[in-house]
């Protein structure tokens, strides 16, 4: 471990002087001790959390899309160093399990991959698509509200040869809207390590379930509750205190990693979770979600049944 | 103590119904493509289409082809009740005796896999994986428990888990056998059947006797999981 993290620092080295560039105390906005330095009466504006921070609606989004901004180039990264490697499997897990790409006598697939970042999910599809189903038609629109995000994941995409087959393309698009993608338009929606920072759950659940073709499938890969409690009461004081050290180490910034930390926490268990995409009109897949490593994270599906509008 | 333990859907009255309408949607039409498909993903992707679905809906099933498996299994467990009738055997006078009503039913349902026999070894197999042997074994038990008591057998005493593990013994191992059997109408199960209850009868039900008809079906189950190079356990 201690090999890879030197390995890792020497890595992101030069991208470290743009970071620091970023004023820390933008990244955390208390709410009760800048009332109302924003000049604008918003006392009745619906708050929500930024961690364990409460702050407005509207501030969230540009919040949430600054800590993605400082994350960017490190991002893959600390990932890998967050989870010692483990959202790798996770990740292949979850591909596989959607078996994505064409079946004898069926069509290519639509795939849209919400929240995608850099590409991590999306290369996966694609990779699967050709190698398990001998399929080099199905396409992915990777989209996120941080164009930041998606230059990193089209840098790849260039890097890799995928962006001259025109099967990946990529797209800024807020979870909440899906503003560009139509009706009934899509196969497999895939939303990694992506939900959690999204201020309206439900509006993204909602927009899911409209882009979505009936029969289609909703899937999301989060960080979720750890049980047994023992396991659980580790696991706490790892991320609450080894993230963001980590974060501070690997990539000079304490207080993103810190808020990703604080909104796994705050995130709903398992179980609330898929009863929201439940009422959101999905029929969920078996007891709705299934756990990995113990509950650090988990996968919920949900089929849009063909009866609904 | 042992009567809280036994499990029957009569005195459990059904809980919630074990598959929602798309699933048995998808799954019954499923099933009409085993024969042609085998137990495999597009036989899944197959009864998804012919019912509106798509492809991709497949997901819908979490342990995916053996959820075809199970299926089958459930289903016709339960519709063994309305299928089986001992009065075609009995006349006025004469009544079925326990152990001839216990025929009556392994036969019905093995019937039930007629259909699907040239594919059967295929469920086998993914009965087998590690991951659905608990789902398996507890489907079987199940099975068994439903033949006891339709047959008329509810007694609650120690017996009881003899008597279910040794019919357990016996309705996999001529399951098994089917598989194998070529002949018209399965008349070589038919008698390998009668030879099994009759050997569980002429010993009684003693331990060693359940053990060798576990022994039988391993190793002709491992063979079969060979041949088809399954992995076994
Ligand atoms: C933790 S990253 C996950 C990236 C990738 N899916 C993965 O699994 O590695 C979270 C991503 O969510 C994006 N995001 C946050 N809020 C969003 C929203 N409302 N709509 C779309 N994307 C959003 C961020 O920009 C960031 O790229």
């Amino acid at each position: 471990m201690a090999f890879r993290l030197a390995r890792n620092r020497a890595l992101i080295a030069p991208a470290k002087s743009a970071l620091g560039a970023i004023p820390r105390t933008a990244l955390f906005y208390s709410t009760s001790s800048k009332p109302a330095s924003s000049g604008q009466p918003q006392a009745s504006e619906a708050e929500t959390h930024f961690g364990f921070q409460t702050v407005k609606e509207s501030l969230k989004a540009g919040k949430v899309a600054e800590v993605f901004s400082s994350v960017a180039s490190s991002y893959d990264v600390m990932n890998d160093a967050m989870s010692f490697g483990i959202h790798r499997l996770w990740k292949d897990h979850f591909v596989r399990s959607l078996n994505p790409g064409r079946k004898s006598g069926g069509s290519p697939m639509a795939i849209l991959d919400v929240a995608g970042g850099t590409g991590d999910i999306a290369f996966r599809m694609l990779d699967h698509a050709d190698k398990i189903n001998g399929d080099r038609e199905t396409t992915v629109i990777c989209a996120d509200i941080n164009a930041d995000m998606l230059k990193e994941g089209e840098k790849r995409a260039q890097q890799q040869g995928y962006i001259s087959t025109n099967r990946i393309s990529f797209r800024v698009e807020n979870a909440e809207t899906l503003d560009s993608i139509p009706d009934n338009s899509v196969d497999l929606y895939t939303i990694s390590f992506g939900i959690r920072n999204v201020t309206r759950i439900p509006m993204a659940l909602k927009a899911a379930h409209r882009v979505l073709k009936p029969g289609g499938v909703f899937a999301c890969l989060e960080f979720s509750k750890v049980s047994p409690a023992p396991l659980d009461a580790i696991y706490q004081q790892y991320s609450f205190s080894i993230i963001p050290l980590m974060g501070q180490l690997i990539a000079g910034d304490r207080d993103s990693y810190q808020y990703l930390v604080e909104s796994i926490k705050k995130f709903p268990t398992q179980q609330e979770f898929a009863v929201m995409i439940k009422e959101a009109g999905f029929m969920n897949v078996g007891k709705g979600y299934e756990e990995l490593t113990f509950g650090v994270a988990s996968i919920w599906k949900g089929v849009k049944p063909l009866d609904s509008k | 103590m042992i009567s809280t333990l036994r499990y029957h859907s009569y005195q459990h009255p059904s809980p919630a119904p074990p598959f929602t309408p798309t699933e048995s949607s998808i799954l019954s039409a499923a099933l009409r493509h085993v024969p042609s498909h085998g137990f495999s993903t597009t036989t899944l992707s197959l009864g998804a289409r012919d019912v509106g679905y798509l492809d991709i809906s497949t997901n819908l099933f979490p342990r995916g082809v053996f959820d075809l498996v199970n299926y089958h299994l459930v289903t016709e467990r339960l519709r063994l009740s309305q299928k089986v009738d001992f009065s075609k055997f009995e006349d006025g006078t004469k009544r079925l005796s326990t152990p001839a009503k216990i025929r009556v039913l392994c036969a019905e349902r093995l019937r039930a896999n007629s259909p699907l026999i040239n594919r059967w070894q295929e469920a086998l197999g993914l009965m087998s994986l590690a991951g659905n042997i608990p789902a398996s074994v507890s489907e079987l038990a199940k099975l068994s428990d439903e033949m006891w008591f339709l047959a008329g057998d509810d007694s609650h005493d120690m017996n009881w888990y003899t008597k279910r593990a040794t019919l357990s013994g016996v309705y996999a191992s001529t399951e098994l056998f089917m598989t194998q059997d070529t002949s018209p109408d399965f008349e070589e199960t038919w008698k390998f059947l009668d030879r099994r209850l009759d050997d569980v009868k002429s010993l009684g039900s003693s331990v060693s006797n359940i053990s060798s008809y576990l022994d039988f079906t391993a190793h002709a189950f491992s063979n079969v999981l060979r041949s088809k190079s399954v992995p076994f356990f």
